[in-house]
């Protein structure tokens, strides 16, 4: 009996956390897209870091091909 | 985890940063210098001297370009992080308490000290990420506060608001654009000081760490309480973990504010809570002082803390971390897979 008791104890901390990791994972399933619909609509990049990473790279690599034909 | 000690400050650490790349941390102390580090080994890659006082704050572009600065000297500083060379003294008539870029570095906010005869403010500065570039002298936006002085600011998502901590335990919603306050609530105990805001990678939700013994996690867009952290202490800062769904906190008193003696005076670890379950799972220790910031690796391999006592101690993730997930989170990753 006194098994039981522990155990129906158990399912219920178990069924409390999957409630609480399904509310979780819906509000950032939601966040994220509300977000990605606004940077659409503002004609921003969906990852703003990448962009800017991917800039940098660029003019670096530009710099490179600039000091070769100086040599 | 064995940590690697960074012993480069010679008084208390006030704020760390990483970068985007997680290969560098940056750590601002009472002294009155910058250190940036290279995360794996703990190797100095640069100091960064000009403050002429205690420096509070630090932040760093997304592409590791420049680093901004906030100090007791009334200053805020932009730096190139690889010659170490100051590009531009913005002046203030007090300290300032926070410095952070938005998402795509364009523009650096700053919380300015309240004192007698000036409010405390957040002013907004125009940046370029351009080592070459003039900078621009003028403030775009002055954010006056005069409720309740804010302590601690940063940029939402999008960088549409400035979410600000104050020292009465609210937190504001500003409009990025206009300055206009659009909420405030108190999400803490009254007049116990936010003393931290960290935000989650894709800055949609924040942490806050309160003297309080609370750390709560709030969505941007509505000010929400989503979570709350119970410590057992007065907390200093709260970072947020990627790839894994934790929180550290950090904090601690001081052995000469403590006046009660317990067994375990002071209390100074790193707590680490599941973001998701806000249960504890585990501390570390070996700071001697209270923790005054930590620090979450943003690719998720480590988080650093910094601390009173002058140490900031960096922390590799070991396997037993990663594969730690309630029974829950692995029946989700099962039937994902």
């Amino acid at each position: 009996e006194d098994a039981d008791r522990v155990n129906s104890a158990d399912v219920a901390v178990v069924e409390q956390r999957r409630r609480i990791l399904e509310e979780w994972n819906a509000w950032r399933a939601v966040t994220e897209e509300e977000v990605a619909e606004e940077r659409d609509i503002m004609g921003l990049p969906m990852d703003p870091v990448e962009e800017l990473i991917r800039i940098k790279t660029e003019q670096l690599a530009l710099d490179d091909t600039e000091e070769k034909v100086i040599e | 985890m064995r940590p690697v000690l960074l012993a480069g400050h010679e008084r208390a650490l006030t704020q760390i940063k990483y970068n985007y790349d997680g290969d560098l941390i940056f750590s601002t102390a009472k002294d009155q210098h910058i250190c940036a580090w290279f995360a794996h080994n703990g190797e100095r890659l640069g100091t960064y001297h000009g403050h002429q006082g205690a420096i509070w704050t630090v932040d760093v572009d997304p592409t590791s370009t420049i680093l901004a600065s906030g100090s007791a000297d009334n200053t805020i500083r932009l730096w190139d992080i690889k010659t170490g060379k100051c590009l531009k003294t913005w002046e203030f008539p007090t300290a300032v308490k926070r410095v952070e870029f938005n998402e795509d570095a364009t523009k650096l906010l700053g919380v300015t000290e309240k004192r007698m005869g000036h409010l405390g403010s957040i002013v907004v500065l125009d940046v370029k990420v351009d080592v070459e570039a003039e900078q621009n002298d003028e403030k775009v936006l002055t954010i006056v506060c005069d409720e309740s002085k804010a302590t601690v600011a940063g940029w939402s998502y999008l960088s549409k608001y400035i979410i600000a901590g104050h020292e009465d335990g609210s937190i504001s919603q500003y409009d990025a654009k206009t300055g206009d306050l659009l909420y405030n609530f108190s999400i803490h105990e009254l007049n116990q000081p936010i003393v931290d805001i960290q935000w989650s990678k894709d800055r949609t939700y924040f942490i806050t760490a309160s003297k309080d013994k609370t750390a709560k996690l709030v969505s941007a867009k509505d000010l929400e309480v989503l979570k709350t952290y119970v410590a057992d202490t007065p907390l200093n800062s709260a970072t947020i973990t990627n790839k894994k769904d934790f929180v550290i906190l950090g904090g601690g008193q001081a052995a000469m504010d403590v006046t009660r003696t317990s067994a375990r005076q002071g209390k100074f670890e790193a707590r680490f809570y599941h973001k998701i379950f806000e249960d504890e799972i585990g501390r570390v220790r070996g700071h001697f002082g209270p923790l005054n910031t930590v620090a979450a690796d943003p690719t998720g391999k480590g988080y650093a803390s910094g601390g009173e006592d002058g140490y900031v101690r960096v922390h590799q993730f070991d396997k037993g971390y990663y594969d730690f997930l309630y029974e829950v989170e692995r029946e989700r990753q099962n039937k994902q897979a």
